[in-house]
């Protein structure tokens, strides 16, 4: 029993990430730069509401989008267009992007100007919640198919987004969505976050969401780091 | 398998204190992971026994303990521990309590080494 001693360490296994997630958040503040991070389960609609969202803004914002997806390119593929530098985070064993991945995947590019950066999270609602990307807006989707309680179910990522926006409202009635169980049970977890319901098919409630990007991207740029 | 890296975080943080300390083998190592974590306890000790191969940590125990989900509720003035699936609602007042107060841990706690 007494030939062993114990030797104290204490060190939270977050730090190493918090402390890069850190520096990109100052970063990203001395160059007027949105930040984005969205999660979900995989085929909330990420993608389609990213597509769509671009659409409606590249015009008007130099827009960057980091696509974490732990094997193909897809989803990039769907989201490169003009004007928009959309890179492709393939993190393979990995289920969730991590503040390093996002520095080392800046890093590569010549002194990026965005005015917006998505960054479209690996699909699943466990894992990208622990991890702080330097971003200024977290958003987390659920379609409307997904089951009303499933806030409940993953509480953190609910809990540290701003923004919980119901996805594919335009088949609500035919799947019985329970909007009042879908609010309530993200109210549960967190009561702050802005509630939006959009349809990005058919578009239905993307101007509240384009507004509040807008919004966003305008009082970043106005306010750079002191 | 976010268990995996989180296993890699705490080798390397284990590693580093025994390499400052002159330590070369080490028997147990203790951590304490949150309930909102969404940490999986075999999950992690399975990762634990995978990546510790040839380090010095093989053989190892990794000793987990569980920290439960504590909210502060405002309105009752004090801790408390939400129900499991009821998301931050306080048990005693059904009022949504969004301080986490603990829960979120992933601390690498200590060894235990020979003497």
């Amino acid at each position: 029993m007494s030939n062993l001693r114990v030797v104290a360490i204490a060190r939270n296994l977050m730090l190493k990430n918090d402390a890069i997630a850190g520096r990109l958040r100052e970063r990203f503040a001395a160059r007027g730069t949105l930040v984005v991070n969205l999660l979900s389960s995989p085929g909330s609609g990420k993608t389609t509401l990213l597509e769509k969202t671009i659409e409606q803004l590249a015009a008007r914002y130099a827009i960057g989008v980091l696509v974490g997806d732990q094997a193909t390119e897809n989803d990039a593929v769907r989201l490169r267009r003009d004007g928009v530098e959309v890179r492709q985070i393939t993190t393979g064993a990995e289920c969730r992007l991590d503040a390093e991945m996002i520095a080392t995947a800046l890093d590569n590019r010549q002194e990026e100007r965005y005015d917006l950066l998505f960054i479209e999270n690996v699909g699943n609602l466990i894992c990208p919640a622990e991890y702080d990307l330097g971003e200024d807006l977290r958003v987390v989707l659920f379609a409307v198919t997904e089951g009303e309680d499933k806030p409940l179910k993953y509480p953190l990522a609910f809990n540290t987004s701003q923004v919980a926006l119901i996805t594919k409202t335009d088949i609500a009635a035919a799947v019985g969505y329970d909007r009042a169980a879908a609010t309530a049970s993200i109210r549960q977890v967190n009561p702050e976050a802005r509630i939006l319901e959009l349809s990005a098919r058919t578009g239905q409630g993307m101007d509240e969401w384009l507004a509040l990007l807008q919004e966003r991207i305008s009082a970043k740029a106005l306010a750079p780091a002191g | 398998m976010h268990e995996i890296s989180v296993a890699l975080g705490l080798l390397e943080g284990v590693e580093t204190t025994a390499h400052e300390q002159g330590i070369d083998s080490v028997r147990a190592v203790h951590v304490r992971i949150g309930a909102m974590s969404g940490i999986v306890r075999d999950a992690l000790l399975f990762s634990w026994d995978a990546v510790t191969a040839d380090t010095i940590c093989e053989g190892s125990v990794l000793r987990v303990e569980e920290v439960p989900l504590i909210v502060y509720c405002e309105r009752c003035g004090g801790e408390r521990a939400p129900r499991p699936g009821s998301g931050l609602l306080c048990p005693e007042c059904s009022t949504v309590a969004p301080h986490v107060v603990r829960g979120r841990e992933m601390e690498l706690v200590a060894m235990e080494v020979p003497q």
